[in-house]
This record gives C-alpha cells, structure tokens and sequence, in this order.
C-alpha cells in the first residue's frame, strides 16, 4: 500500500500543501483531481522524491519510501521529457536499465511495449522526429518498461490522442487487477470516474472530499428525477423541493413513495430514478463549497 | 535486481548515464569524422619538420677526375650525400646539365646548374680541400695511415652559455601544439556538458532521471562518459603524433623533454578536465534553456581561453617570471604548464607545486560544481542566481 501522509510544503510565502494526505491500496486505481494549483503536481513529486516536504511522510507497505523502492515505481511528471536526439527502442531500454533492469530485459521489455503501442516500426528513429502523439506514447513506454510495483502518473492523459487514451487506460487497468497501486492526477472527469476505484479531491493544499466512486456518488444529495405523460404542470402537485429540467422534475427532500403516488395518479410515470451525479458534479460542488 | 549492493548500484548509476553519453556523442557520426580529421591533421603535423627538411633523401652529388675516390669517402664521412663518380669530367657535366646530381666536381672545377646552396659549397669546398691535402702528403711519401692519423681532428663541443635550450623551434612548435590541443580537449567537453545539463532541464526529462539516480550520479556520469569521450580524442591525437614522429625519424632528434611534455600531457588534461568540467555542469544547471547556456559559460569559456592565450605568450617569453607565474597558477598552469614543459627544463617543484595547486582547485571545484548542481536542476524557469543557488536547500 502507498500512503502519503499529513504533507505540507511551502515556496516563500505561498502554501501549497496544507496537510495532504491520501492512499492507494495494492490493485486500487485512485484518481487525483483538483483545479491548476491546487496542489496535485507538488504532491505526486514530492512522492516520488522528486521534492522535498517541509513535513509529512509518504510510506509504502508500512515503512517511510526509500530510492531503491521509489526506483522501482512508474513515474510520469506533468512536463514530459525525453532525450530528442536519442533513438526511440534506446532511450526506452535506457530508462529500463537505470530502473535497475539488465541489458537483455530491457530489451526485451522495450521490444514488447514498441509492439503494444505500434511503435515497433519507430523503433530506430530519433525521438525529435515523431509526432506529439507518439512523443507521448514514448513516454508512456519510459514508465511503464521495468512493470513498475506502483505508479504515480502526472496527468497521464493529457495530449493522448483517442487511441493512446485507450492504451493507456488498458495499461492503468492491467497493472491494478495485478495488484500494482496506482495514483493518477486529471482535468479528464470522465475518464476518472471509467477508471478509478476511488477519488481524491484537492483544492488549494487541503484535501475536500476522498472515497469510492460510489461511496461519494452516494453520499451526494439525492435527488429524484421524475417524467410524467400529464397534460398539466405537477409542480405545485409534487411534496418536497420540485424544479423543472427540461420536461423532467426534479424533486429533493421528498419521500419518494409520495412523489411515485402523486406522478402515478397524474398520469403515466415515463421514468422514475435518483440521479446519479458524476464526479464532475461532485468535483464542481466539493470546489464550490 | 533487489540483491544488489547499494554501493554497486551506485556505480552502476554513474556508469549507465557515462555509456549513454559515450553511445550518443562519442560514437555520433559528427564525433567520429571531427576525429578522423584530427587524427589526420596531427600526423601531418608530425611528419612536417621532415618534409620541410627535404626529408631523409640525400642530395646527390657527383664526381670525376684524380681526387674522386679521396673526395667520395670524406662525403661519406659527413653522410648525407648520394655520391655518384663518373668517368669523365664531361660525363659530371652532362649530369649535372640533366638534373641527375644537384653539383659535380671534377678536376678542381664545381658544375653546377644556376645557384647551389652555402651549405653544399662550403662541404664540397672542404672535401675538395681534404682531398687535396690528401694528395699532398701523399706525394710526400706518408702511407695512408699516417695521413688518417694528421688529418682526425676532434670535432667541435657545443658549450651552451644560455640558460635555456628555448631556441629549440621543435619545442616550440610541440608547445604551440600542446597549447591548442589542451584548449580544444577542454573546450569541446566542457560545452558538451553544459549543454547536455540544459538539455535535460529544458526536455524536462531530468525529473524522470531523478526518481531513479541522485544528482552527483547523473552529473558525474555525464563527466565521466564525455570525459571519456575526449580522453579517447586526445590519447588517438598524441599516440599518432608521436607514431608518425617515431615513424618518421623524428623522434631522436626531438629535444629532450618533448616526449614527455606531450605524454604528461594527458595527465594535465585529466585534472583540468575535472576541474571545467564539473564546474561546467554546475553553471550549466543555473539556467533552463540553451539560449542561456552561453551566458553562465563564459567564465569558464575565458579562463580557458585566457589559458591558451597565455600559453601562446609563454612560449615566446620562455624563462620570465610570467612563465612561470602562469605555469603554477591554476587553472592557467592546467595548459601554460605542459606547454612550458615542452619548451624548457622546468625545475621538478615548480611541477610539484602546479599540479598540487591545479589537484586543489579541481577538488573545490568539484564540490562546487557537484553543489550547484543538485540544488539548482530541478529549478526550472529564468536563471538562477550563483548566490541563490547555494543558498537554496539542496
């Protein structure tokens, strides 16, 4: 398990970390999201000892994170980098090699991940010469050669084209169902809420809201959306807080028994159900708040 | 991969990031051809003082008449001359009308076709004369041997009353040599590695190299691999230098001390290359775009350049206390002292002195540069400030 605990960082006067703390359990799929500057950069370079925290601790499997377990981690930061003039299978199998792999393995593993991502007939060619999208899915291959035991990954996401997006996503998922924690960072709701086992909210240092996909699904307001085949307006008919959404009512702190009543007795119930919030909803009201 | 030892994997580190410097430059076609180049240039170099001197062939001579075979071996004695005797005095003539032999003397007259040179005068003149006197006391009855016996004189012993040996010209042009091989062996890396350092800040791929290595193994691998780079340069550039003078004949006749300026030479070159070059990825890691590396690196790129010009002024100024104030201070002495090396004795505790000062200075500036560095790397934006950077937390 990787656990970032209670961390706080400061640069001059600005806090940007303000007791920070959030866990991936092995095989967990944790997305971490929050608005520029809320912190997420700093947080996921500060677990990979990329920077150094004023206080707090980032533990994994229970002890504080060493360089020779940290070197074994998948690691993508926010700005990408590659050596430009360094062919594409070399600088793969390089990274491999400086994670600890031998020559042969790395290789090997670069030969592999050039197939997965179509990159095998690149292979020779200078990483300057490829377009952004393949830049990016070199950079994936950079994190992902040495089967790294966790991964903590930067906006992953960002600037993969559809078909990198799928890739990617399959690599986050494969790696977790084998029991590798994974902690990602992005502005992609969507994408979060397909792939994550749990999120984490930050905004301005502080930690907002975190739990399960579901769990903070369901600790949302409920709020029941009602469509009814009536030749008249129900609003003032409906008991609790009713407003209109298009031809739906949306109705919040009702006993829904008592709303079905009403809408059945009206006219045809075409669809009756609680809404289920996305986390984009949830992120825009745990900011708003 | 886990059972291995801390300590081996931090060499394993340094070396990884050395290879990889050594693949992508040492081994770049750019690299290879600017070596190829040089090596050419340097046996050149080496081989010229021998073409210049017309080389090793003999000027050719001929002779005829009653004093040719005294004439011949005096010739012979001197060495350096192809003699040719001919029957007749016109036969000479006719040789020398041709082109065949460059003078002939023949019966007490000189052929020659237009000028002849001093030096082959004044040694037909005296051979002429030797044989004449040869003659002589032979018609006055002494046997051969009694002759060899009045006419062995000792040669002349050169007493030099100067305290140097400075106006040797091949330990000038070794020195000349020495100076701008120096310079570049230092230039070329020096620059390499600053750029390399601002290469991997601006690509940013340096945050990706630091969660696997610490900083001193990624700065010192850099050092290590394009220190290994040029050291290859220079030992290829001195081992045919010296190759083609040894082939050539030349080596003999290199004044005493050339040979070992020029090998000492790589031993000068190894601390001075610790010295710039870690500085050189200290200063490097101050700014986040190539267009900024220039500015951090000039006062690395003007004492260097202040070390050749030095060098230069030492090799024509051999013997004054600016020679040897320059050959002892670092990191001047780094270049003005193989050079001085190769133009005069120096006496051994000046050596000694220059190279504990020079070992010094790279020592404070490793730690310098080595500090610099892994507090400054990870700062990306406008450039650093020299005081900010060690100011700051590592």
């Amino acid at each position: 398990m990787l656990e970032i605990k209670e961390l706080r960082k400061r640069f001059g006067d600005k806090v940007a970390l303000d007791g920070v703390s959030l866990s991936a359990q092995p095989g967990e799929v944790v997305g971490f999201v929050g608005a520029n500057g809320a912190g997420k950069t700093t947080t996921m370079r500060i677990a990979m000892g990329v920077l150094a925290s004023d206080s707090g601790e980032v533990l994994y499997q229970g002890s504080p994170l060493g360089a020779a377990q940290r070197n074994r981690f998948g690691y993508m930061p926010e700005e990408r980098g590659l050596y430009p003039k360094m062919k594409v299978a070399e600088q793969i199998a390089y990274f491999g090699e400086l994670h600890g792999m031998d020559r042969a393995a790395a290789k090997r593993a670069t030969g592999e991940l050039l197939e997965q991502l179509a990159l095998t007939d690149r292979a020779g060619d200078h990483v300057q010469d490829l377009s952004l999208g393949n830049q990016q899915r070199v950079q994936l291959a950079v994190s992902l050669v040495h089967d790294p035991e966790a991964m903590v990954l930067d906006e992953p996401f960002s600037g993969l084209d559809p078909i990198a997006v799928d890739v990617m996503g399959t690599a986050l998922k494969e790696r977790a169902a084998r029991g590798v924690p994974v902690i990602f960072s992005s502005h992609q709701l969507d994408l979060i809420e397909r792939l994550c086992d749990s999120v984490v909210i930050i905004a301005a240092g502080t930690v907002i809201a975190a739990g399960g996909v579901e769990e903070l699904k369901a600790r949302e307001t409920k709020r029941l959306r009602v469509r009814v085949d009536a030749p008249r307006d129900l609003i003032a008919d409906l008991p609790g807080t009713v407003t209109r959404d298009g031809d739906d009512y949306l109705v919040e702190d009702a006993d829904d028994q008592a709303v079905l009543h009403v809408a059945m007795s009206a006219g045809r119930v075409a669809h009756f159900a609680y809404d289920q919030p996305t986390i984009a909803e949830i992120f825009r009201e745990a900011v708003a708040q | 991969m886990s059972a291995r030892s801390p300590e081996s994997s931090r060499m394993r580190g340094l070396l990884l990031v050395a290879g990889r410097e050594i693949r992508v430059r040492g081994l770049s076609k750019s690299n290879l051809i600017s070596l190829a180049i040089t090596v050419v240039i340097a046996g050149v170099l080496a081989a010229l003082p021998t073409i210049l001197d017309g080389g090793d062939s003999d000027t050719e001579v001929g002779l005829a008449g009653a004093a040719a075979s005294t004439m011949e071996g005096q010739l012979e004695a001197i060495g350096g001359y192809e003699v040719t005797v001919f029957d007749s005095a016109a036969d000479a003539e006719q040789a020398v009308e041709d082109g065949d032999v460059e003078a002939a003397v023949a019966d007490g007259d000189l052929y020659v076709d237009g000028r002849v040179g001093t030096e082959l005068q004044t040694v037909l003149e005296s051979a002429w004369q030797a044989a004449a006197v040869h003659g002589n006391l032979s018609d006055a009855g002494l046997s051969d041997t009694e002759i060899q016996q009045a006419l062995t004189t000792r040669p002349l012993e050169t007493v030099n009353l100067s305290d140097s040996e400075s106006d040797s010209v091949i330990g000038y042009f070794t020195g000349l040599i020495i100076s701008i091989l120096m310079f570049m062996m230092l230039m070329m890396p020096v620059q390499y590695i600053a750029m390399g350092v601002v290469e991997e800040k601006s690509s940013r791929i340096v945050e990706i190299l630091l969660t696997s290595l610490k900083p001193w193994q990624l700065l010192g691998g850099k050092v290590v691999g394009l220190g290994a780079v040029a050291l290859v340069n220079l030992v290829a550039i001195v081992a045919v230098g010296l190759g083609v003078a040894a082939a050539t004949g030349l080596l003999p006749d290199l004044p005493e001390g050339t040979t070992s300026a020029a090998l000492s030479s790589i031993g000068w070159w190894l601390i001075a290359f610790a010295l710039f070059g870690t500085l050189a990825g200290g200063v490097g890691s101050l700014v986040s775009r190539q267009e900024d590396a220039g500015s951090v690196l000039t006062p690395l790129v003007m004492s260097l350049t202040l070390s050749y010009v030095g060098s230069i002024f030492l090799l024509n100024a051999p013997g004054t206390t600016f020679a040897q104030v320059l050959s002892i201070v670092p990191p001047f002495s780094a270049i003005a002292m193989p050079t001085r090396m190769a133009i005069e004795p120096v006496p051994f505790w000046e050596i000694a002195v220059a190279i504990a000062l020079l070992l010094a200075a790279a020592a404070g500036a490793l730690a310098l540069g080595a500090k610099l560095y892994s507090r400054s790397v990870l700062y990306t934006g406008s450039r650093l400030k020299l005081t900010e950077a060690l100011r700051r937390a590592a």
